[in-house]
């Protein structure tokens, strides 16, 4: 059989640019998909967690005789099972190492203490409460700023004596690292001849990105062959699998981690956690599959949380506003153990991107990590390493200075901005920024808002009484983590992978290193392979997830998987197009250079025709070869970045403030975001609505709380804010097109570009609205109580 | 957290009568909606059951009772409890409390107590503890006013503790009614939570 040529369209092909609509969809609206949980193994077990009531306690003793005794219980792990093993403890992505159950101490409320496995989850869940642990209970610290006091409590004593961190130098017993950039002399400089200087002291609260999907595993052991296998909610499952490796001693070959659907991960999903390895070892001691699923108390308490960054900005300026210095001191604080997810030569990820969209020449910044008795993590939610923190403080600043400076916060951006002739640009941290048109996206978001009517009618306003605020944000993200000469986990650089197979039919499938957990890589990967080859969109399968056919990849987070993983799967097409175009130009008796590429198919230039296209080429791939030319049509790359991407925005917002009750109505939200070349423009809307209403989340309500006993106050969604589509406001998207110059396909990456950018621009709109009663600063989330609080402080809720 | 309260009540009977039913533990504990206590060890040592409902949870702390002051000259009582729900909160209270006479020949029940409350109930409840804490004292209160205005006829505690409740329906027995009003603790809440809106309102 030999296929017919046929005339494929644009409809047809849906390859990039066209609003595919999602391959995932359907199986998800009609509840078919296939999560973690709905994993069901013959003679499958059920482990679950007996955590600290404590933030910070000694454990006497663990009595786990009643529990065991209980009917279908059918093992109780504690740390003293798991030392003969030497997994008591793991080791960290940034370099420390985690208790999996408590050793002797625990150090933060929820610490995992034990582990109970039994045949079904409420057997487990009542076994857990007959394990009795004796604690006694030491003194708590939780207020990262008194971390390195001289009495602070010791909460690492595993670690006396260690002077020296994964980082450097350790200079108290909570000191985790110093990490700083830039030229603190030249700043220094800056500083003593400004015209003008601004401080402003900032917390970032701790969040949690409150995934729909809670963390769980179902580990699956086959002692006949020796081979593991981990169904796991994993943003990261070939890197899991080469740490399991490590832990267990399991050839990695004889390890397979499967990520199936996973809903949603923000962050959340890329560690490893104490469930994991207690499920893993409960399958290996037992013989049979144990799952462990967490509850939402759980979820919210002891996996990864982000942000936490106490910080304190300076500027400095000339008496015009151009900003000539920038320094940026954090106190980070990371919880009881240093679990943050970070390319491991980044303890403070890449927030030395803090001098923004801004032509800054000096600039410094400093971060110094501590511990307190808080749960580990320190994840990007919804974002690269510490990005949004990042944004979130030069965003900050630049108000503040405008405030001081008395000029109008659009203007004093214009000032300052990178302009468009000074691309590739290098940043005083020692960033090159790709692409970017930064005054002419401003200047179309102010026009689409009519930015001068927004500010007649704030003065107006003002005059009455009434509190309206309108906040800007022109941020740009770095992304795409990243070059591995820079970047790498646990040794292992950051590049992504893609594997594309064509069948003689000419259909294909495809394979990356990256995971989808609601971006749509099913939809989007197809598309840049249809454009690439000519192969309809909807003959191209994409899978991920499986280590035993996948091939390796760092996985999805940080906004890479279109950065690097979309790279290599372009790339990976082109060899297949190289290969093809040799197929065609013997098939068409033609040299190759005679020949040239249309849409699906090879034509001899200048002879009507004279062509063959994909699914011909395919075809032939499997019987009719030039001489020498191995069979099949299929090639694989792994792409390693020459740099980051630096997608970016403009994004304005527009409050009202209700000054006797506090409510914050957001009346206008306009987003443009440039994300170079746009694969599919609805997922890109898709994204920045979702991005935008966690930002919004953020703002205006989440903030793990603790009290001064290290009780977590709000860990249900009862206090803990997820919007629902009632409190969301209305979402206006715009774009510019800038695309990268060093991506295959130009394109940067976008689903975290609106949250990044929305945080601040919601703050920067409430503090706007307050800014004429002297406010330059206000810690979100405003709350309508906490936001009511502060009008009441500033008299201006009195009749 | 923690919660501080010190309350006293005025009782109708003198302060003999008052230190009777203060130095003897389980008649304290039948005072209080939802304790008992479930074991004497010796004259010092004790266990004991609370069951408190909190909206939601329900929760029934056992632990350990010590008592480290018992002085019939001061007529007074200092106690010092520890336990957990075994689901993950644990508790402690510092309870101190004194039979002081007063003008009229009769006396008044001085209290003060610390409770320290950490884990799960904390994360859930707190909103709501401080509240339920003073409805709990208040009844215990009047429970206690009401023993030692009946001399003799009190009966002897449930085996079972009863259950303090707020903001849910509670199953009242015949023998639990004056030490548990289920309806009266939670108005009492409301009430309470009201008083302190108003309160900041109008300061």
């Amino acid at each position: 059989m030999a296929a017919t040529a046929e005339t494929i369209t644009a409809d047809t092909l849906k390859g990039v640019g066209t609003s595919r609509k999602r391959k995932e969809d359907p199986r998800f609206i009609q509840g078919k998909g296939n999560y973690v949980d709905d994993i069901k193994l013959p003679g499958m077990l059920f482990a679950d967690v007996v955590r600290s009531p404590y933030a910070h306690a000694r454990i006497k003793s663990i009595n786990t005789e009643r529990a065991k005794a209980l009917p279908g219980v059918h093992a109780v792990l504690t740390a003293e099972d798991l030392k003969p093993l030497k997994l008591h403890w793991m080791p960290t992505l940034a370099g420390d190492v985690q208790a999996v159950l408590a050793d002797e101490k625990v150090c933060f409320q929820e610490q995992e203490v034990a582990v109970v496995v039994a045949e079904n989850r409420y057997i487990a869940a009542d076994a857990v409460e007959l394990v009795e642990v004796d604690y006694e209970a030491l003194p708590v610290l939780i207020d990262a700023r008194k971390a390195t006091d001289a009495d602070a409590p010791v909460i690492r004593e595993d670690l006396a004596g260690k002077t020296e961190g994964a980082h450097g130098a350790r200079k108290h017993h909570n000191h985790i690292f110093t990490w700083e950039s830039g030229d603190q002399a030249a700043v220094e400089r800056a500083f003593e001849q400004a015209d003008v200087t601004v401080s402003q002291t900032m917390l970032y609260p701790r969040v949690h990105p409150c995934p729909l999907e809670t963390c769980g595993c179902v580990a699956s052991f086959d002692k006949i062959n020796g081979q593991l296998t981990v169904y796991m909610t994993s943003q990261a499952p070939h890197v899991v699998r080469t740490v399991v490796s490590m832990l267990s001693g399991l050839a990695e070959s004889k390890v397979r981690i499967v990520s199936p659907d996973i809903g949603g991960g923000f962050g959340n999903k890329v560690g490893v956690y104490p469930g994991y390895v207690t499920a893993i070892v409960a399958t290996i001691v037992l013989g049979r599959p144990v799952k462990w699923i967490e509850d939402r108390i759980e979820n919210i308490s002891a996996t990864a949380w982000a942000r936490d960054y106490h910080m304190d900005g300076e500027l400095a300026a000339d008496s015009d506003g151009r900003i000539t210095a920038l320094r940026i001191n954090v106190i980070a604080d990371h919880g009881a153990f240093d679990a943050c997810a970070n390319a491991s030569k980044f303890p403070a990820g890449l927030f030395n991107v803090c001098s923004g969209s801004y032509d800054i020449p000096a600039a410094h910044a400093r971060v110094d990590g501590v511990y307190t008795n808080k749960a580990p993590g320190g994840v990007a939610y919804r974002c690269s390493f510490r990005i949004t923190e990042a944004v979130y403080a030069i965003e900050r600043m630049i108000d503040v200075l405008a405030q001081k400076l008395d000029m109008d916060k659009a203007e004093i951006r214009f000032k300052n901005l990178i302009k468009p002739e000074q691309f590739p640009y290098q940043s005083a941290f020692g960033w090159q920024y790709d692409s970017g048109d930064y005054p002419a996206a401003l200047h179309k978001v102010l026009d689409a808002v009519d930015y001068d009517g927004l500010r007649k009618e704030q003065a107006e306003k003002r005059a009455r009484g009434e509190l309206m605020g309108i906040g800007l944000a022109t941020f740009t993200e770095v992304v795409g983590a990243g070059p591995t000469k820079v970047c790498d986990i646990l040794g292992i650089g950051m590049f992504d992978s893609a594997e594309i197979r064509v069948h003689p039919t000419g259909s294909a499938i495809a394979r990356m290193g990256t995971i989808t957990q609601g971006q749509g890589h099913q939809t989007t990967y197809a598309q840049i392979i249809a454009s690439e080859l000519g192969i309809p969109s909807d003959d191209i399968q994409i899978e991920e997830g499986d280590t035993d056919t996948a091939p390796y990849g760092l996985g999805t987070y940080g906004s890479r998987s279109t950065p690097v993983g979309a790279a290599a799967t372009a790339l990976a097409a082109r060899k297949i197009r190289a290969k093809a175009r040799k197929i065609a130009a013997h098939l068409l008796e033609a040299g190759e250079d005679d020949i040239e590429w249309d849409v699906d198919r090879f034509k001899v230039k200048g002879v009507p025709g004279a062509e063959k296209t994909m699914k011909e080429i395919a075809w032939a791939a499997y019987n009719d070869l030039p001489e020498g030319m191995e069979p099949g049509l299929e090639s694989v790359d792994y792409y390693d970045p020459p740099n980051f991407t630096f997608p970016y925005g403009v994004y304005l917002c527009v409050v009202d403030i209700d000054r006797f009750t506090g409510e914050i109505s957001v009346r206008r939200f306009y987003a443009l975001d440039d994300c170079g070349t746009r694969i599919n423009p609805m997922i890109i809307d898709g994204q920045i609505h979702g991005g935008l209403t966690e930002g919004f989340a953020v703002a205006m309500g989440q903030q793990i709380v603790y009290d001064e006993g290290g009780n977590l106050l709000g860990n249900t969604l009862m206090d803990y804010y997820l919007p629902t589509a009632v409190e969301t406001p209305h979402w206006e998207t715009d774009y510019t097109v800038t695309p990268s110059p060093h991506h295959p396909i130009g394109a940067k990456g976008v689903a975290e570009s609106p949250h990044v950018g929305s945080i601040p621009c919601f703050s920067n709109a409430v503090v706007d609205a307050l800014a004429h009663a002297g406010v330059t600063h206000f810690d979100m989330p405003y709350s309508a109580y906490r936001t009511w609080q502060k009008l009441d402080e500033l008299g201006l809720n009195k009749r | 957290m923690k919660v501080t309260l010190e309350r006293s009540f005025p009782l109708d009977a003198t302060p003999e009568r008052g230190w009777a039913v203060l130095e003897n533990i389980d008649e304290v504990a039948a005072c209080m909606p939802g304790a008992a206590i479930t074991e004497h060890i010796d004259e010092r040592h004790y266990k004991g059951e609370v069951r408190v409902k909190l909206g939601p949870a329900r929760v029934a702390f056992k632990g350990d009772i010590e008592i480290t002051v018992l002085d019939p000259a001061e007529r007074s009582l200092r106690l010092i409890g520890k336990g957990g729900d075994g689901k993950g909160t644990s508790a402690s209270m510092d309870l101190g409390a004194r039979i002081v006479p007063t003008e009229d020949g009769n006396c008044e029940l001085v209290g003060e107590s610390v409770v320290e409350l950490n884990g799960k109930l904390v994360s859930i409840g707190s909103r709501m503890v401080n509240q339920v804490s003073e409805q709990i004292l208040k009844q215990f209160g009047e429970n206690f006013g009401a023993k030692v205005a009946t001399p003799s006829t009190a009966e002897p505690a449930a085996d079972t503790a009863t259950e303090a409740t707020a903001g849910g329906p509670a199953a009242p027995t015949a023998a639990e009614a004056p030490s548990l009003n289920a309806f009266a603790l939670l108005w009492g809440v409301v009430k309470s939570w009201f008083r302190g809106l108003l309160g900041k309102g109008h300061s």
